[in-house]
This record gives C-alpha cells, structure tokens and sequence, in this order.
C-alpha cells in the first residue's frame, strides 16, 4: 500500500479521499489556490502544497504543477477527485510518465468514454443497450431529417464533445428539425469549437439510474448496485437516492451485468459509474463517468463498502478480493447536495461568508462537507459546498430521516438549495416513488404558507431589536423601482465577481 | 410604528410597542401573543407562540431579513410606513423600466425576449450560463424590452449591460 499520496482536488471530495486515506495510515498531500490557503483540506492533510494563482488553470487544472508538488513531496500517486483533472486522459498519462500511480482508470478507457460518439461505437459492439439513434454524427440537415425518420421522434440532437446538458436540443416534429439542427450546431462550434452532432431518440419521463463498477488489475470487476439520480435541474443533480424503487430484481442483476462488460469493454481499472436512462420498463446506455462520483456515499452506505478505501487499494495493486455474490443491499440510502444557490430566484448562485452553522446529528446522518464557519463562498468553483446523506432502514425511513437532518441543519451567510430539497423531500410524488428526470424542473419552489405569519413577527421583532440596537436608520426609499433584494444581490454579486482575478 | 413585512408576494403589516420592556405585537390589526429569545448572539432565535416552540434563524438588514424555520427560508422585504409612502411614491413615478446588467461573468446561453416584448417583474429574460450552471435572469421590473445588448452566445463581465427595459406605455 502507498505511504503518501497526493489529492488534486479541493473541497468536500478531498477531505473525504483525505478521511480513508488516514483511516488506512496513508499520509496526504493536499495542493491549494491561493483563494483557498485557509481552506479545511489544507488543515485536515499531512502536508500542503500552495499552487498559486486564483483561477483553477492556474491552480487544480495545471498539470505541471501538481506533478512537482508530488515529486516534491513524496507522493507515491495521486487521487483526482472529481471534477478538474479527473477525467483528463492526458494528466493520467503524464502521472503514469512520472513513475507515480494513478488513482483512476487506465488512459486509455478514460479517452474512450470521454468522447460521446466513440465511447457509442464501442458499447454498441460490446452489446450495451442504446437508446435508438446513430452511431455516427451527422453534418447536414437533409442528412438529419431522413435519419429521424428510422430513429422515431421525439429526437434528441446533441453535440459531440457536449457535457452536463449543454447543447441539447429537442425536436418533436420533423418540421422542427431544420431550425433546430441549425441553433444547435452554431451552438456547438461556439461552445466547443466542434459541431458534429448526434441524433437519438429523446425520451419521455426517463429516470436516471447508474451503476457502480469496480475493477482491479486482476482481471476482476463487480457492482455495487444502482443509484438514482433522477432529482435534477438542468442536469446537475440535487437528490439522489440507492436503491431505485424502479428496478426488480432481474433488471437490477441485468443492468449491473451491462455496467460491468461496458467496462470490460474498455479495459477499466478502478471506481466507474456506468449511467442509464430507465423510460418504461427499459434502461439504456447513456454514458461512463471515469472517476469517483459526488452521490457516491449512497452506495457506500447501503453496502457497508468504503469506495475510496477500495479505489486506494485496486490502484496500489491488490486484488478485490471478494465476489459479486459477497455483495447485498441493506436499506436505503438518500444524498441531498448543498449548493450555494437560491431556490427562490432560479437557483442563482449565491455568494457570501458562511456563519451560523449548524450540522444535523443523530443515528445514520453523514455530512461530507467543506463548509466552515467564515468560508467565504466566492464564484470561483463549484458552488456545492457540501452532501448531507442519511441511511434508513428502508425508503419511508431515509426519506423520514432526510427532512428531519435538513430540519436540523443551518447555513447562514448565503442561499442553499435546502428548501428545494425538502420540498422534493415532501412532495406526494416523490414519497410514492413517481418522479423522472423533468420533476425538480416542473416543481415552483416555495415555502408553505403555514409559516408565513410566524416568519413575518419574527423578522419585524428582529428589525425592532437591530433598530434599537444600532443608530442607523435605513435609507429612505431602498425599495424604489428595482426591488432592494435584487438591488442588495446585484451588488454583493458585483463586488465580489469585480475582484481583479476574475 | 407599523412595519409591513412582504413575503413572496404577499404584504404583512404587523406593529410593535414596547412597554416596560415587554413587547407587544399585532399581526394584520390582530393581536399576537409571542415570545422571542435569542439562543445566541449568531441568529438562533426562539420564537414560542400558541403553546409551540419554533427554532429560527434570522440574518439580514433592517430592511432585508432572511428567516429560516423548519428548514425552510423566507426572504422578507420589510419598510415601515415612511419607507413605504417614499417607496410608492417613487415607484409610481418610475412606471417600471430599468437596465439589467450581468450580476456575474458568464455567456448568454439563451434569450428568452425579443426586442419590443412586455415583461412582468421577475419574468426570466435571459439565461446566462456561470460556473457550468444555467441561471434565469429575470426581469428587475415590469417594462418593455427596449434593446438586447449581449445576445446569445455573448461572454459578459459582471456588470455588462444584458437588456434595456423601457416604461410601459399608458
């Protein structure tokens, strides 16, 4: 096993890489941006690096950098996180070229699934089930029209090199199709700087559901079972949950076989996740994330395995060392995602210092987070500042225990998606299980009226104190035209993105 | 004094005397019996009404305070009646308008308005796309749409011009 390694990332996956790797007696090196000096990774490692420089390609994205920092260090290999370098094929190799050991699948697996048409090609030849549409991209509209026709609308086009739901249009009707291979197009040049698109068919109330893979060197792979995701606005994710109510038991033993030869497919090593789109009954292939995934603590939870304990160990060379028929499923398991983010406004990334925090406790709540009374939440990174994740013994009870943790819990100094979150939590529809992947996106988030009142006494209590308490009267006339509140938003958000960096 | 205490939309007007150090408060002209104790000097406040105990956090400004409670939020927009006449007043003579400048850097993904459209406070306008996110950027007033300055696929700074409303017509 390694002595010391080296995490390239920052955030809530680097203090939970950090937490195994201690667990096993593995020293950390953590790497930090300037923006980030006083950040919990760096306190909670064995040693940190500074990298320098406040944006991540100056930071967390330039390769060189963190090579020397583990040549510098000590480093036996290196963790990537999620996100960043992880899924970055070149940066395997030069780790590999450094003589250190990388803590993710081999290069040329992550090269393979990174690319949307070759990864298709190759998981169509090893017998993976895709949702109807073209292997290849197509260049012209003709071409386009008469190829829907054999896929059947509603059609999805999609760029190439697209990601996280970017530049996909939806065309219900060959009249449509013109126009919107068009927008798309320019779109992904402009985006990508690569227009080749592909068409497929687009489903209707798909859920998302992915697997878990796991391989080592040995020639060995398992799953851990599915994760459902389908709690998500415009494809990032807030709600996920494991097991999904959707799969029986045969489909369950069938989707986990695909997973595990779309990975023999491509010579996989390490943690994977295998996503599916389930619509009626059937799952298709959607695409292989290379890496460790942030909703992978609800797998972790409903199967007593440690994923990054079993990431550190395959990459140090060690067999899994147990069977697919050594793994069960105990329970349920729910992730919520603490974005720094306003619900109420559209899910507008908020910025602020964190204050007023309070962790929800008790039986089977976890809390991965980076958060710290102070953190300055800036623009910079990712706005998730933490997973609030709970066990139950089965679905009621997670979900029982999830509104209960979420209750307990306080961030104060910015907006969290909290409230979205326990509104979902709540939601008749998702209590019985009847949710797909446009639920979030078709939900008006609000807070029940039943407190309204209450909150109302409240803050003009809390005003009369403040008043009483300080000389300054607010101006007069702060609500004219713009309302204060976005006038008051506008500002801190101009202050804080007007610094030189950015 | 009267404070009225607005909450998605919907005004409360509440008053509060103090006697001998004891508060007492009306809700909508209607007496309310509360007891308010700060847990701490962070925001945890201990609001007991009608036998019940409600945890809440409170943070903000006079005027803007954001309440949570039962894990849920409430943004409340509060002005007592000078504020409220002055803000009326000057609402009334503005006639809704106004520039909507980028509040972070980002692209224009998408423009959902054209260029003569009628917009309602808060209709989304544009979507700007941010740190991998897409966000609804919204109307900052009821107008017209009088002229698209970014359109899309345009990278803004913070503070660019994205769409000029003019003042609806009478």
């Amino acid at each position: 096993m390694f002595k010391r390694i080296l995490i390239a990332n920052r955030g809530e996956i680097a203090l939970r890489v950090i937490r195994t790797a201690r667990e096993m007696g593995i020293e950390c090196v953590a790497v930090y941006s300037e923006a980030d000096a006083q950040a919990l990774h760096t306190r909670m490692a064995h040693v940190a690096v500074p990298l320098g420089g406040m944006l991540p390609s100056e930071s967390y994205l330039d390769m060189d950098k963190i090579l020397k920092a583990a040549k510098d260090t000590g480093a036996e290999a290196i963790h990537p996180g999620y996100g960043f370098l992880s899924e970055n094929s070149v940066f395997a190799g030069k780790v590999k070229a450094a003589g250190l050991a990388w803590i993710g699948p081999p290069q040329g697996a992550i090269e393979t699934m990174g690319d949307k048409i070759v990864s298709r090609r190759a998981m169509k030849a090893a017998g993976v089930p895709m949702v109807p549409g073209l292997v290849d991209p197509v260049d012209d509209v003709a071409m386009a029209v008469r190829d829907a026709e054999d896929i059947g609308y509603p059609i999805a086009i999609k760029a190439a090199a697209g990601g996280g739901g970017k530049g996909i249009r939806i065309v219900r009707e060959p009249s449509e199709m013109e126009s919107a291979f068009r927008t798309a197009s320019g779109e992904a040049v402009a985006a990508f700087g690569d227009g080749r698109l592909y068409l497929e068919r687009y489903l209707d109330s798909p859920r998302h559901i992915e697997v878990q893979v796991m391989f080592d060197n040995h020639g060995h792979g398992v799953h851990y079972f599915e994760r459902e995701c389908s709690i998500q606005r415009r494809h990032q994710k807030l709600v996920e949950e494991a097991p999904s109510v959707v799969l029986d038991e045969a489909l369950r033993a069938e989707i986990g076989e695909i997973a595990l030869r779309a990975g023999r497919a491509v010579d996989y090593e390490g943690a994977g996740t295998v996503e599916f789109l389930w619509s009626a009954g059937e799952v298709f292939f959607l695409e292989m994330n290379t890496r460790l995934q942030v909703e992978h603590p609800v797998t972790e939870m409903i199967t007593g395995v440690d994923l990054v304990r079993e990431q550190l160990r395959v990459a140090a060379g060690e067999p899994l060392g147990y069977e697919q028929k050594d793994l069960s499923i105990n329970g349920h398991s729910i992730e919520v995602r603490v974005n720094a983010e306003n619900p109420f406004s559209g899910f507008l990334p908020s910025t602020g210092k964190l204050h007023n925090l309070r962790a929800p406790g008790g039986p089977w709540v976890r809390l991965d987070t980076c958060m710290y009374r102070g953190l300055e939440v800036g623009l910079q990174y990712d706005p998730m500042l933490g997973k609030l994740i709970v066990w139950g013994a089965d679905r009621d009870q997670a979900i029982q225990r999830m509104i209960r943790a979420i209750q307990e819990m306080n961030v104060g100094g910015v907006h969290t998606g909290l409230p979205a979150a326990l509104q979902v939590l709540e939601h008749p529809r998702f209590v019985s299980g009847d949710i797909d992947t446009h639920f979030l996106e078709s939900l008006t988030i609000e807070s029940p009226k039943e407190y309204e009142g209450l909150a109302a006494v409240a803050a003009a209590i809390y005003r009369h104190k403040k008043m009483n308490r300080s000389a300054l009267a607010p101006a007069a006339g702060s609500r004219a035209g713009w309302s204060a509140r976005s006038r008051s938003e506008t500002t801190s958000y101009v202050q804080r993105a007007g610094m030189e960096s950015l | 004094m009267k404070t009225f205490v607005e909450i998605a939309g919907k005004t409360y007007e509440t008053e509060i005397k103090e006697r001998h150090g004891e508060l007492q408060i009306t809700l909508d002209g209607e007496p309310c019996e509360v007891s308010y104790a700060e847990a701490d000097n962070l925001g945890q406040v201990i609001l007991i009404h009608g036998g019940k105990s409600y945890a809440m956090s409170i943070e903000g400004s006079p005027s803007e305070v954001s309440i949570t409670v039962a894990g849920y939020r409430y943004d409340c927009a509060l002005e007592d009646e000078r504020e409220r006449a002055a803000n009326l007043a000057s609402k009334a003579a503005s006639k809704g308008g106004g520039l909507l400048k980028a509040v972070m850097p980002g692209v224009v993904v998408e423009l959902l308005v054209e260029v003569g459209a009628e917009v309602q406070e808060g209709q989304p306008l544009l979507i700007l796309e941010a740190m991998k996110m897409q966000n609804e950027i919204g109307a900052p007033g009821e107008g017209v749409v009088q002229a698209i300055h970014a359109g899309a696929g345009t990278a803004v700074a913070a503070g660019d011009k994205l769409i000029t409303l003019a003042a609806k017509p009478e």
